[in-house]
């Protein structure tokens, strides 16, 4: 008898205990929304290299140094731990007021009630002035994205553009790429072996032509293939076409019938990059994100379009990032107003673009920045094209999950490294894939209910 | 009768009072995730709406999920790592454990990995993996062997994770084999060595039974944290390794449930990975307990 009422005594503590504390964490929230007008804080996630971290802080510093009263709350991460803090605040329903978002997750945010319908709160943005790509990624209507309300703003367009080594074409003799006319696949090989060599004449290769990562690089070749792993409406994996094949063909051959690149045990991605800083790679493609890194090359580099296959036209991805409003926001309007600062406004972009870490969203302050052809590297306007023209986004993101995506890039080991042919290759992966995307189709009907 | 009640009472309010943080924080933290996740893998759950109760589903898929079926195999594979860290361990405390000059250095060498961060460790070996600049290439060179690109390769990732994990742990089990070799009473030595016993026999008649209770303690922690792997994987193989050769089933429920919006799926695998290392736990403990009644 005594000890049940411990025990119970022991409980109700408990239970009183528990109340308390949720009281307590509850505090917060009521003091914001006993305010008539909106809390002055907000939070903002996001994530980055240390250099645009502190492009970033001292933005948002400007920010409330624009807005007197209002407090920023910052949280950052690193790059591959932000997707995981990202979505475990979403399950502890505690999302931050302001924070990244990849478009790909956009349908799943929006069907899931995370992301806020910002369209009445940047009303005033010029949008003409925007990269259109950029926008429209994020806006979505409940059935199709690129229509409909603005869910996010663009943090960034990212234009993957081909960059060559200007001394390596000077010193072997070789007249530099047309900035304009993209190779045929044929001249890229020839011009590729041309510059693979021994300089030293010590029997090992000191330069190669290329080393590419297959993650980033294989979109290039298959579209200007005219092959995609995705049909129109986006729910038929189509990595069984020829075209696809003949375009993965290629881009394995670089590697064991051509030899223009460094061994397939040599090419981990780190290793490509680090040869073409060191000046040991003919081609290598170049982000906006590099810029800052690329600036102490010991060489000086320039932007081609990438070779072009069988539809004559060169092709690559644009990558973009949103930074969207959380929907459980206390206080929207400021958030948004953050958004906008950080992606559509002079002052944010300029301080942005002077650290380096972008291209300007706006166009007119893009086009300025890519006339001025004394700073590295000067065809800059080749990302501008991209972003306008040619570019286009990551198959994975046009699905509400990009599993069957990665299934390809899982298994592709034994085709780079020419024990499988990539005609089999696609033939058997296909099926697979296409299962999966099956299930992410299923899943995005059963989240719109 | 009654007084002795009332004190009984008392004490016992405050005894409760104190064991009531550990308990809250168990519940709050512990069996509250625990049950939401038992109730999250019935249904298909994406990690942001609602549940829908799917009943057994989500387990009959993943039984015939391939992916799942790797993942399974390279964590068990990976706990080859624990036998051979056991044995080292005990070799290197036997060592350590003599009086010689310069001991307790190699001690706190040994324990420095185990202190340090799993993260920045990870990278480090990343690091010395390289196939071209990589120390452990740079050293194999020296004997004129041209290593392979380790962490790219899938017949070599796996092994490099193992190297990597025994030199992490070694220091811990060679600590608490080095306490327990310490409370071995030194008469069973002299009596051993009056009886006339070569090193071997002392070691296998006397060491060995006297350390096997924190063998068993290793064995087990170790398979617990072995089914569990995950960080080392996460950074040094990001992908999951060339063909998926060194994904372990943490690493895969991460990427079901925060890359691919699969959380109830993924708790489902994470109820049987805690089955499974339930049962095994039981099993070891019940083996256990026979031997040790087989010894008296």
């Amino acid at each position: 008898m005594v000890k049940k009422k411990g025990l119970l005594s022991v409980f109700v503590l408990m239970m009183s205990l528990v109340v308390v504390l949720s009281a307590c964490g509850g505090k917060d929230n009521e003091g914001a929304q006993g305010n008539k007008t909106e809390s002055q804080e907000i939070s903002f996630m996001f994530r980055g290299a240390p250099e645009e971290q502190k492009a970033y802080e001292a933005t948002v510093k400007k920010f409330e140094a624009d807005n007197p009263g209002v407090k920023v709350k910052i949280i950052t991460t690193t790059g591959d731990q932000y997707a995981t803090k990202l979505k475990a605040a979403i399950t502890g329903k505690s999302v931050p007021d302001v924070f990244y978002f990849d478009p790909g997750d956009l349908r799943a945010y929006v069907n899931g009630g995370v992301l806020k319908d910002i369209t009445e709160y940047v009303k005033d943005v010029n949008f003409d002035n925007i990269w259109q790509y950029g926008v429209d990624i994020y806006r979505y209507d409940g059935d199709n994205v690129g229509q409909g309300s603005i869910y996010g703003l663009l943090k960034d367009v990212g234009p993957f553009a081909l960059g060559f080594n200007k001394n390596m074409f000077e010193a072997a003799g070789i007249p530099l790429p047309d900035k304009d006319k993209p190779y045929t696949w044929d001249e890229f090989i020839k011009v590729n072996q041309q510059l693979t060599k021994d300089n030293d004449g010590d029997g090992k290769i000191d330069q190669y032509g290329t080393g590419f990562n297959i993650n980033w690089a294989l979109q290039s070749f298959v579209w200007s293939n005219g092959g995609d792993w995705l049909d129109e409406t986006n729910t038929k994996v189509t990595i069984d076409d020829p075209k696809f094949a003949e375009a993965l063909q290629y881009f394995a051959d670089m590697q064991n019938v051509y030899k223009i690149t460094p061994s397939i045990e040599d090419a981990a991605t780190l290793d490509t990059y680090q040869r073409w800083m060191k000046g040991e790679l003919a081609f290598f493609p170049v982000g906006p994100w590099d810029l800052a890194t690329y600036e102490t090359l010991p060489f000086d580099y320039d932007l081609i379009p990438y070779p072009a296959g069988s539809t004559g036209k060169s092709a690559t991805f644009v990558g973009s990032l949103g930074i969207g409003v959380s929907n459980s926001s206390k206080s929207p309007e400021l958030a948004a107003k953050l958004v906008t600062y950080l992606t559509a406004s002079p002052e944010g972009q300029q301080q942005l673009v002077d650290a380096k870490v972008q291209i300007p969203n706006l166009i007119d302050m893009a086009e300025t920045w890519a006339a001025n052809t004394e700073t590295k590297p000067a065809n800059k306007k080749e990302f501008l094209d991209i972003v306008q023209d040619y570019g286009k986004p990551m198959p994975n993101t046009l699905t509400y999950n990009g599993e069957w995506y990665q299934l390809f890039f899982t298994d592709i080991q034994p085709v780079l490294d020419g024990k499988t042919t990539a005609a089999d290759y696609v033939k058997s992966q296909q099926p697979k894939m296409q299962a999966l995307l099956d299930k992410a189709i299923e899943q995005e009907a059963k989240s719109k209910k | 009768m009654k007084t002795k009640s009332n004190l009984y009472r008392k004490e016992s309010y405050y005894g409760y009072l104190f064991v009531l943080a550990p308990v809250l924080g168990f519940l709050l933290f512990t069996m509250y995730p625990l049950l939401y996740s038992l109730y999250g893998s019935f249904t298909d759950w994406d990690g942001l709406g609602r549940m829908d109760f799917i009943g057994l589903a989500n387990f009959k898929e993943i039984f015939a999920d391939e992916q799942f079926h790797k993942a399974g195999f390279n964590t068990i594979f990976m706990m080859i790592g624990i036998p051979i860290e056991i044995i080292l361990a005990l070799l290197l405390a036997l060592g350590l454990n003599r009086k010689m000059f310069g001991t307790t250095a190699f001690r706190v060498v040994y324990y420095i990995p185990v202190i340090s961060s799993l993260a920045a460790i990870s990278i480090l070996w990343q690091w010395a993996y390289n196939g071209d600049y990589g120390l452990v290439n740079q050293f194999l060179a020296l004997f004129g062997i041209d290593g392979p690109n380790w962490l790219t390769n899938k017949y070599t990732v796996k092994p490099a994770l193992i190297i990597m994990m025994v030199w992490k742990n070694i220091g811990y089990s060679m600590l608490l084999y080095l306490a327990a070799l310490q409370s071995v009473p030194k008469d069973y030595y002299e009596a051993a060595s009056l009886d006339g016993a070569n090193a071997f026999q002392t070691f296998k008649h006397i060491t060995f039974p006297m350390v096997k209770p924190v063998t068993f303690f290793i064995i087990v922690t170790k398979i617990i944290g072995g089914a569990q792997v995950f960080t080392e994987i996460n950074i040094m193989t990001s992908t999951g390794g060339p063909e998926y050769s060194s994904a372990s089933v943490v690493f895969y429920v991460w990427q079901k449930a925060f890359g691919n919006l699969q959380m109830g799926y993924a708790s489902a695998m994470a109820m049987l990975l805690g089955l499974f290392i339930f049962v095994i736990t039981l099993v070891q403990f019940k083996m256990n307990e026979r031997s040790s009644r087989d010894l008296e």
